[in-house]
């Protein structure tokens, strides 16, 4: 009777407990530099990302005062007059790689279909875009790229610095996920 | 049984703990509890309050050009059009040489004086803890008396000297409070009975109305003040303006030297007559 119990627990635990991939030192960058201007672009160094592959949902979050510019002044200015990061500290997102399989990775890019929302200063927003993914060892490399327009979020850009800024920011998603365990 | 209860018991509790964590991004936020410092965002968009240094300081490796100006005083009225003939400006370079302290020279109309700073940055506002500290000298050699009026006159007579503690903090989002101890020293005073050593405070903060526009104002009550000096304590109000790389700073003020031993010694307007309009540009390279 005592063997059945800790059988069906020892099951239960298998069900439920799902394999995860994350990291916390995942790099994500954006440009919106405008060619001719000072280039407008940084680097987040400090990404978390989580993916399930029993399932293939994927989540990522980050803080926005933890993107880096090369130019201090810059970063000032995008916490303080373009992102009120002190109201909305990080950006968020949520989604699910269709079709995955872990099975599937090899030490080559294979590409998949990522659809999820992006939350960004409180505001969400579906994203679709390709991830490419292999297995180098025990890691996951994650590596993604899309576009997002700074109306998407609310953000405003006055007209004196509307043509330094580009119309449609690129986002890079580098992400080197080991298992969780 | 009781055993085997339990075991059950044990077996829902490790499904629930499990379960709560199917929410991936909720897992996320237990992981991404940062442990690094951040720090709070500056108290002060430039470096100046006003006359008063803020404790802003320029990054590693920035150049910024500071044109101010004070016109003369408004209550002149036509015979100078409002104190437009009779304007001090002041140019002045600053450079950030390392990360949290900058140098910087300059030249003021007023008494032709030259001058330079040195400016460090002590402690960042975080979490951790409350206040900007910052520190600031100066040293200021006016040209503009000359020996030929005055035979006994040295070089050392031509130095004044100040020395800062600036402390602020960063309130909310909107407001910001500075307070300032500060040192001047005077080699040669304007007047016979005052000291050459003072000792004053000054007061300033920060007021945003909007993102990019907000109310200054500073205030330095000198301690050291003859009671039958001529001179009296800088109130400074002003409206920053900022696009981009450029700070605009509109202003009133009671003195019209921009430099610390200038206005917190002889600052020789006063708040119901002698007004003196003015402004700083800032622009970064």
């Amino acid at each position: 009777m005592k063997k059945i119990f800790i059988l069906i627990m020892f099951f239960c635990s298998i069900l439920v407990s799902a394999q995860k991939y994350y990291t916390k030192t995942g790099v994500t960058e954006f440009k919106a530099s405008v060619e001719a201007f000072e280039s407008v672009e940084a680097k987040n160094k400090s990404t978390t990302a989580i993916l399930n592959t029993n399932t293939g949902e994927f989540a990522a979050l980050l803080f926005i005062k933890s993107f880096h510019f090369d130019i201090a002044l810059m970063q000032e200015h995008f916490n303080e007059n373009y992102m009120d990061s002190d109201q909305f500290s990080k950006a968020t997102f949520k989604g699910e790689i269709a079709a995955f399989n872990l099975d599937e990775l090899t030490k080559s890019d294979k590409n998949f279909t990522l659809k999820g929302i992006l939350t960004v200063r409180g505001i969400s927003k579906e994203v679709e875009t390709i991830v490419r993914l292999k297995r180098i060892g025990s890691k996951i490399v994650l590596d993604s790229e899309f576009n997002v327009s700074p109306q998407d979020f609310n953000i405003e850009i006055p007209s004196i610095v509307r043509k330094k800024i580009a119309e449609s920011i690129h986002l890079t998603l580098s992400y080197e996920l080991v298992e969780k365990i | 049984m009781k055993r085997h209860l339990v075991l059950l018991a044990l077996t829902f509790l490790c499904i629930n703990t499990v379960n709560a964590q199917d929410d991936l991004l909720n897992e996320l936020e237990d992981e991404a509890k940062t442990k690094d410092i951040t720090y709070e965002q500056p108290a002060f968009k430039a470096m100046k309050i006003g006359n008063l240094q803020s404790t802003k300081v320029a990054a590693k490796g920035e150049l910024y050009m500071y044109v101010s100006h004070r016109f003369g005083a408004l209550n002149d009225g036509f015979d100078t059009f409002f104190g437009l003939d009779n304007a001090n400006t002041k140019i002045q370079m600053v450079y950030g040489i390392f990360n949290g302290v900058q140098i910087g020279m300059a030249r003021e109309s007023i008494r032709k004086t030259y001058s330079s700073h040195i400016k460090a940055k002590f402690m960042s506002q975080s979490k951790d803890f409350p206040v900007n500290i910052v520190g600031y000298a100066t040293v200021n050699i006016r040209t503009d008396i000359k020996e030929d009026k005055y035979p006994l006159l040295q070089f050392a007579d031509r130095m004044s000297y100040a020395t800062q503690l600036l402390v602020s903090r960063r309130l909310n989002n909107k407001f910001s409070l500075e307070l300032a101890p500060t040192f001047v020293r005077q080699n040669l005073v304007l007047e016979p009975f005052q000291k050459h050593n003072q000792i004053a405070l000054g007061v300033g903060g920060r007021y945003k109305i909007s993102k990019r526009m907000s109310i200054n104002a500073d205030y330095v009550y000198n301690f050291s003040r003859h009671e039958d000096s001529i001179y009296n304590d800088p109130l400074t109000i002003g409206l920053d303006i900022e696009t981009g790389g450029h700070v605009f700073q509109l202003l009133f003020s009671n003195a019209q030297s921009t430099n610390e031993p200038g206005f917190i010694s002889n600052a020789e307007g006063d708040w119901f007559g002698k007004v003196f309009f003015g402004f700083n540009i800032v622009r970064v390279f």
